[in-house]
Formats: structure tokens, C-alpha cells, sequence
């Protein structure tokens, strides 16, 4: 529980690098113009936090998304009794001879 | 109702899949795509790629996740899927789809804008 809170912690961290880095893009491009710079590509720190943070919200995703089930159905079966995995209510039966023993039972002709 | 899906093996015994738990395992990979796709998008936008090289992103980022549910599952990969291949091309043009848009999206905003 603790460590997916920290998964989670990781996430919005990741979240804010991002939108960081996404605003020292455009202030970069907005620089570029002003000084009437050609522009080639952006400075190496921004492209370096971009792909940091990509892998970090992309790894905390999959931790936060939960452990996988086993696809194997007889694992989970082994666990159960056969009281659990035989009873089938479509099959319950209601009728059976002790109603004969109520007083005021007719036999059917 | 927890249902039984069975397959044959290559070497003929035959294994019982639980169906409630391939489709629990195969929506939880789903949920990481679609947030990758997205993410990866908004991350190629603020790079600034263009053309050819911004679908190559999509393609590394697609792998990456690859990787990354294989190192989450372990060596025991057999437990959770049937089939690794089809971890790396389900929802291959949806993803494309949703990675397109934030991609053109945070373009704009970070670049023409």
C-alpha cells in the first residue's frame, strides 16, 4: 500500500517534469524568435528531462495498473473444496419423502 | 462465472486457461497503452519531431512498454499471457491514433504557438 502510494507520488512528479519541460520548450522557442536564431533542435537538458520523465510516468503506470492474475485455472481451483466447486443451484432439489411425515399429508392416489 | 478456456500445447497436453483472469490481464495492458500512446504523444510534441522521425518514437515507445510489462511479469511470463507477440501488437493503430493527437497537440502549443 505504501509503495503504490509512492507509485502514485512518482506519477504527478513525472506529470509536473513533463508540463516543465513543455514550458522551457516553448519559452526556448519564443527566445529563438525574438533574438531571430534559426532554430535546429532544443538544448540538450530539456530533451534529457522530456525523456526522463516519459520513462518515469510510463513505468509508474504499469506498477499502479496492479499485479496480473495467474491465467492457469487450475491454480486457483486447487485452492477451493469440492463443496465450493459442486454447487450447482440450478440442480437443488426441494422434493423428497420426509414431506410424508407431515399430519397433514395426503398420499396421492 | 468464472469460465474455462482450454488450448492445446505444442507437446499435446491440454492447459485450462481462466477466462475472468486473461481478460483482467489483457484490459490492465490495455489501460498502460493507452496512457503510453497519450504520454509518449505529448512527449514527442514537446521535442519538437516531425515526420518520419516522430513515428519511429511510437514505435520505440511501443517497445519500451513491451519490455517494461515483460520485466513486470518476470521470468514467469507463461502464468499471465498465452502469447507474447500479441502483447506487442494488440491496439497497435488505436494507440497510433491517440499518439498522433497529442503529438500534433502538444506540437502546437510548444512550438507554433
Amino acid at each position: 500500500m505504501g509503495s503504490k502510494l509512492f507509485n502514485k507520488l512518482l506519477l504527478i512528479a513525472g506529470f509536473a517534469s513533463l508540463a516543465h519541460a513543455a514550458f522551457s520548450a516553448a519559452h526556448h522557442r519564443t527566445y529563438l524568435r525574438l533574438t531571430e536564431q534559426e532554430w535546429n533542435s532544443l538544448p540538450l537538458d530539456i530533451i534529457l528531462q522530456t525523456v526522463i520523465s516519459l520513462v518515469i510516468v510510463i513505468y509508474n503506470i504499469i506498477e499502479i495498473v496492479g499485479n496480473f492474475k495467474e491465467i492457469r485455472a487450475t491454480v486457483d481451483m486447487q485452492q477451493k473444496t469440492w463443496d465450493t466447486l459442486g454447487n450447482f443451484p440450478s440442480f437443488y432439489s426441494f422434493n423428497h419423502r420426509g414431506r410424508a411425515l407431515n399430519p397433514g399429508y395426503t398420499p396421492p392416489e | 462465472m468464472n469460465r474455462v478456456k482450454t488450448t492445446q500445447s505444442k507437446t499435446g497436453e491440454i492447459i485450462a486457461y481462466s477466462e475472468g483472469a486473461i481478460r483482467n490481464n489483457i484490459s490492465a495492458v490495455e489501460y498502460c497503452r493507452t496512457s503510453m500512446a497519450a504520454i509518449s504523444g505529448c512527449a514527442a510534441g514537446i521535442l519538437g519531431l516531425s515526420g518520419t522521425l516522430g513515428f519511429l518514437f511510437y514505435f520505440l515507445s511501443v517497445f519500451v512498454l513491451w519490455i517494461l510489462v515483460l520485466v513486470k511479469s518476470g521470468t514467469q511470463w507463461r502464468k499471465f499471457f498465452i502469447n507474447r507477440r500479441n502483447l506487442l501488437t494488440n491496439q497497435f493503430m488505436g494507440g497510433l491514433c491517440t499518439y498522433v493527437l497529442f503529438w500534433t497537440f502538444l506540437y502546437g502549443m510548444a512550438h507554433v504557438y
